[in-house]
């Protein structure tokens, strides 16, 4: 009995060791990477207060884009969508709206509004994919940009590709159809490309904001607003802390893993060469960045990923929580086949930062976390109930890690109002001052849970996003 | 070495360190709470000046632009007087001026640039250059530049040969505006790659200014700087300078760069067809 005491006893003192460790850690790498960031995204904005983007606007010289639009069962939106997608302040560039074997009359509708006909279209396909039906333009000179492509079903990824071997330009930018953009938002997406002199720019990224409860006029964002629902309205000042505190200065470290696939630009050659979107991974935006990436190494050409903190994509976060839930639980899939995908670089010196830094952080941070978290707290419970710890302890432990969480979305509000100021209503910021302080005891188990069942579905061998409903946005 | 070790075996660190961090994330968080109310109510203030200072503002270029009133008028309103002494005001009144400048021609136009000089805000630009932040000195060049003030021509030169790339743009930019083609003469000589951005920026200056006297463009094909042949080839393609043909044709027979060679057969091909 003694032996089983002092052997629990050394475990306890280990594994508190190892949980404040790894606490003071994941707190520290947080608070350094807000620091990288509110720096690089002040020198942003000082140096964005004198860039004139229409220059690009009239320039024959400006990067040729292809917009890559994947669809699936979004008839309900794609009228106003595709609409909002050829309005964009840009003028060298096409969109490709890929229908991806979609069940509803998504096709339909787009043919019969945008007067599309069935055309022959010279192409070489550089990836495989599932099988075309067709490809469409418009008989009307005012949809000239647009081409609209049928297919078989075959996912995401595999509409991307559709994309990218369809792609007549340069530089592909691949969005979620039911995304708003901001007008500009080519314009600056594509100023990276022209900038870098010695080193090609493989992938530029913007940042992604929530849309719900925001007021939507002719495919653009007129008014934003809150949610008053807490799962969205958490999502907002999750989104504001993982966009404005973490991926600037990832960005800044020249470490970014990941272009939100809501919105991003890519070298289309690279792109090509790297193999294209991956069809075995449900995290395809992150994959191909870090495929891209290694490709680049290498092949030691040197080559930067860069980044746009300009809100300039507004996307409907999931409100009800069986939608949230498969969305993270497909997120945890996807980083795990990703990182699973690329194991050779964790810890290899040969891909510099990005082996060294960036995959080991998000293999302890990103997908290891939710694990430690959970067996972390189950073991804390277990410590208590068997008297090794002490309550008056653990509501210490539980309040280090509550009043971190909440100061660390204060600093995403404090540098949301040093900079873009998108919240200017007063119950607006009051609103998610009261988000912070409900997420940690709300949200962030609801995110943990999902994050297992993430770990369960890629244990059980789940593929595929599952049927995800979306509500629309509010119109005006 | 050993003390810490038995501070830390003796776990008595533990819990102060647990309520020290709860102390400093629950003061970080109300500073910075503190902080976000404060710009709030800053920002409604300064809203709320600017939309003061706009009327008076409004009023007051009415009667320059229209009435002909000169500024030893305008100084004898005590009001007026000393509001010209607030710092805020007058970045105000030269961001309208500036806006009004670009809408307004001919008598007008000219009218804003004596009461610029008249009034003494031509001196805040001008210190504006002088200032060691790139984005003060950017705000100086874009201001003094807009009003035509070619007495600041040899300074902004200065400031374009610098490596700050946005500090560049913009003094490249009001350096055309202001001299036309002669302010880009030193790239000839410059060592350092001129990105694509730069690039399209110097070509929209020219574009936008209309600078109709393009003598010596065809230097900047004899430059080293691969990237400065670059712009000129760029120059001569986008403002269509057939005059330029024979010099285009001297840089295909001598560049030993076959990228530029390239280029240089598809600038002439478009201007020759």
């Amino acid at each position: 009995m003694t032996f089983i005491t002092t052997e629990l006893s050394l475990f306890f003192e280990g594994y508190l060791f190892l949980i404040i460790v790894y606490a003071v850690l994941i707190m520290s790498s947080y608070l350094l990477l807000a620091h990288l960031s509110t720096r690089e995204l002040r020198e942003y904005l000082k140096k964005n207060s004198f860039v004139d983007y229409d220059v690009l606007l009239t320039s024959e010289f400006a990067p040729s884009l292809s917009l890559i639009a994947p669809a699936y069962n979004e008839g309900f939106t794609i009228q106003e969508n595709v609409k909002s997608l050829l309005s964009l302040n840009y003028n060298n560039y096409q969109v490709i709206v890929v229908n991806d074997g979609s069940k509803d009359n998504s096709m339909e509708i787009l043919i019969k509004t945008y007067d599309l006909v069935l055309t022959e279209l010279d192409i070489h396909p550089k990836i495989e994919t599932k099988k075309i039906k067709g490809i469409y333009t418009s008989r009307n000179a005012a949809f000239k940009k647009l081409i609209v492509v049928d297919k078989e079903n075959g996912g995401k990824a595999d509409a991307l590709n559709v994309g990218l071997n369809i792609a007549q330009n340069q530089y592909v930018v691949c969005i979620d159809v039911d995304c708003i953009l901001d007008k500009d938002a080519l314009l600056k997406l594509a100023k990276p490309f022209l900038e870098s002199y010695g080193k090609r720019i493989i992938a530029t990224g913007g940042v992604v904001r929530i849309a719900n409860q925001c007021v939507i006029k002719n495919g653009r964002l007129v008014e934003v607003n809150i949610p008053d629902l807490m799962l969205p309205r958490i999502q907002v000042l999750e989104y504001l802390r993982a966009f404005l505190l973490g991926r600037m200065a990832w960005s800044r470290l020249d470490g970014l893993l990941l272009i939100s696939g809501a919105f991003g630009a890519f070298d289309k050659e690279i792109a090509l060469l790297a193999g294209g979107y991956s069809t075995k991974t449900v995290g395809e935006d992150m994959e191909l960045v870090v495929r891209m990436r290694r490709y680049m190494l290498e092949n030691k050409i040197p080559y930067g990923v860069s980044y746009i903190p300009d809100p300039l994509c507004w996307t409907e976060a999931p409100e009800d929580f069986k939608i949230f839930k498969k969305q993270r639980s497909r997120w945890m899939r996807g980083t795990i086949e990703t990182l699973g995908l690329h194991k050779k670089m964790f810890l290899n010196p040969k891909y510099k930062l990005l082996g060294m830094v960036s995959v080991p952080y998000w293999t302890l941070f990103e997908f290891l976390a939710p694990g430690i978290e959970f067996i972390g707290l189950v073991l804390t419970i277990i410590f208590v109930i068997l008297g090794l710890l002490n309550w008056h302890f653990f509501i210490l432990l539980v309040l280090f890690v509550y009043f971190f969480a909440v100061m660390f979305s204060v600093i995403a509000l404090y540098s949301e109002e040093r900079t873009y100021h998108k919240y200017p209503k007063q119950t607006d910021f009051f609103k998610l001052l009261i988000a912070a302080f409900i997420e940690p005891i709300y949200f962030h188990p609801l995110t943990v849970y999902a994050a297992l069942v993430g770990y369960k579905e890629k244990i059980m061998g789940t593929k595929g996003w599952g049927e995800m409903t979306r509500k629309g946005f509010t119109k005006k | 070495m050993t003390k810490l070790w038995e501070l830390y075996k003796s776990e008595t660190w533990i819990e102060p360190f647990l309520m020290l961090s709860i102390g400093v994330f629950i003061l970080t968080s109300s500073i910075l709470y503190l902080l976000i109310i404060r710009s709030r109510s800053s920002k409604i203030k300064r809203y709320r000046l600017l939309a003061e200072y706009n009327t008076v503002i409004e009023n007051l270029m009415f009667s320059v632009v229209f009435n002909d009133i000169p500024f030893s008028e305008v100084k004898k309103d005590e009001n007026l007087n000393k509001l010209f002494k607030n710092g805020f005001f007058r970045e105000v009144l030269i961001d309208s001026i500036m806006n009004l400048h670009k809408n307004y021609e001919g008598i007008y136009a000219q009218k804003l640039e004596q009461f610029y000089k008249e009034s003494g805000l031509i001196k805040d630009s001008f210190k504006k250059l002088k200032n060691l932040k790139w984005e003060v000195k950017c705000k100086g060049i874009t201001e003094l530049s807009e009003i035509n003030c070619t007495d600041a021509f040899d300074k902004i030169v200065k400031a374009s040969k610098g490596r700050n790339k946005i500090l560049k743009i913009t003094a490249v930019n009001a350096a055309i505006k202001l001299g036309g083609t002669k302010s880009i003469m030193y790239l000839t000589r410059y060592s350092y790659p001129i990105d694509d951005w730069t690039q399209i920026n110097i070509i929209n200056a020219f574009k936008k200014h209309d600078i109709g006297d393009t003598t010596g463009v065809e230097l900047l094909l004899e430059s080293q700087n691969t990237t400065v042949i670059a712009l000129g080839l760029k120059l001569i393609k986008e403002l269509k300078l057939t005059q330029k043909i024979p010099y285009l044709a001297k840089l295909i027979a001598n560049t030993p760069n076959t990228l530029i060679k390239y280029e240089a057969q598809n600038v002439l091909q478009i201007l020759t067809v």
